[in-house]
């Protein structure tokens, strides 16, 4: 299965996670998100979700002034996207234990 | 919307830019703002790692990204047709040669000589003009015929041009500024290319007249300069005199007036006169005559002898019988 199919529908609960541990720019969320693992992850994919996780009111952005380049606009997580992580995670969790059972349940 | 380009973003990245910016035309002025200017950041970003890698590689076609930006953010996606594959598969191929090493080291090459285009382009924008104006000047032109205008003028126009090269420009401005400095380099190089549009380049007379002339007057010409005698010998080394030459077409061989002479004493041709009264030019050795009019012919050498040369030995032919034409032949065994 391609895991970039896999990767959609758990974009949100992914780039939530990384913002919760630190504030970042676009291209920084990017990179730590392949660092972690989800190499496929695509740039278009990312900046679109962060705009929509900013949209929903889950994150908040501020803009750091850069001595060389452009300024960066950073993306940090709020209450409600601390929430909406928390309750992502539960439903994560349940999902994958749920698809662990079957998989182990085929293998046996 | 043009979003302002942060500097140190390649034109590359600029045209990427402006394509995604298509693509996202339909949406919310404010929606595609927003993403733009994220992009915009991330080509930044993109371009402070130094990688070479082209954009249209690493992201994607513009269509295709716009596309994954649209889903993931939970836009609707483009309903209008969009622009055919082919065209993100042209650039893809584009962008692909653009890697290659060679046209890395070519346009890396041709980034470092833009001031140099920057200073000519300003400099033809005025020469051009004036060149086909016929008011060329080298290396300065003169419009309306001034000198001084032209030294006011080309300096500005250079001043200019490199104020327009450095300024960041907007996908469209810098495109068109190109085609004109294209068309520009190309009417340089055809003026160039056809020297007779540069009156500047005319000493003061005709070429052909001074041309024909100098053939008049001094029709051979060997290695060692103007031909003004030819002095024959016969094969036994005796010198010969009125012997009439032609060249290879039959033509009478002519050469030049010997106008200098060791002496210092002027003379005057004798060409020798044919049964109709016509002189024979091509009779030598020329025979000059010293002129009473110009010189005192006491002090003048009334004869030129002959140079000394060293004529070529012939073996002697050895008369047989078999050749049956010589005198022998004749007068019989």
């Amino acid at each position: 299965m391609d895991a970039s199919q896999l990767l959609k529908g758990v974009l949100d609960v992914a780039v939530l996670a990384v913002v919760r541990e630190a504030d970042g720019y676009g291209y920084d969320v990017v990179r730590r998100l392949r660092t972690a693992g989800l190499e496929d992850v695509g740039d278009a994919s990312v900046y679109g979700t962060l705009r929509r996780l900013y949209q929903a009111g889950a994150l908040t952005s501020y803009v750091v002034p850069s001595d060389e380049g452009p300024h960066r606009k950073y993306y940090a997580i709020n209450d409600r996207g601390r929430s909406v992580l928390e309750d992502s995670g539960k439903t994560w969790r349940t999902f994958v234990d749920a698809v662990d059972g079957l998989l182990s349940g085929a293998a046996a | 919307m043009s979003s302002p380009t942060a500097p140190g973003v390649t034109q590359e990245a600029r045209d990427y830019l402006a394509d995604v910016e298509r693509e996202l035309a339909d949406l919310p002025a404010e929606e595609s703002a927003a993403l733009l200017e994220d992009l915009e950041q991330h080509l930044a970003a993109l371009a402070e790692e130094g990688d070479d890698c082209p954009v249209v590689i690493r992201l994607g076609s513009p269509a295709a990204y716009a596309e994954e930006l649209r889903a993931a953010a939970g836009l609707p996606a483009r309903g209008v047709a969009r622009p055919p594959v082919r065209r993100d598969e042209l650039r893809r191929t584009v962008a692909e040669l653009r890697a290659h090493p060679f046209a890395r080291e070519v346009s890396r090459l041709w980034a470092e000589l833009r001031p140099a285009w920057w200073v000519l382009r300003g400099y033809l924008v005025i020469a051009v003009p004036c060149a086909l104006a016929g008011q060329w000047d080298f290396p300065v032109p003169a419009p309306l015929g001034s000198d001084e205008l032209g030294l006011l003028l080309v300096p500005a126009a250079i001043a200019g041009s490199v104020v327009l090269g450095r300024r960041q420009l907007t996908p469209v401005t810098a495109r068109l500024l190109t085609g004109a400095g294209a068309f520009l380099a190309l009417v340089a190089f055809v003026l160039a290319a056809d020297g007779t549009s540069y009156p500047s380049y005319d000493p003061g007379y005709a070429y052909p007249a001074v041309y024909d002339q100098a053939v008049g007057e001094q029709p051979l010409v060997s290695r060692y300069g103007p031909v003004t005698d030819v002095l024959p010998y016969a094969a036994d080394g005796t010198p010969l005199e009125d012997v009439l030459l032609y060249d290879q077409d039959g033509r009478p061989l002519q050469v030049g007036f010997q106008e200098w002479w060791a002496d210092g004493c002027a003379r005057v041709l004798r060409q020798p006169l044919a049964a109709d009264g016509v002189p024979v030019p091509h009779a030598f050795p020329q025979t000059y005559a010293l002129d009473p009019v110009f010189g005192d012919p006491a002090l003048c050498d009334a004869t030129v002898a002959r140079p000394e040369v060293s004529v070529p030995t012939f073996p002697q032919p050895v008369p047989t019988a078999a050749t049956g034409t010589g005198p022998a032949g004749v007068a019989g065994d």
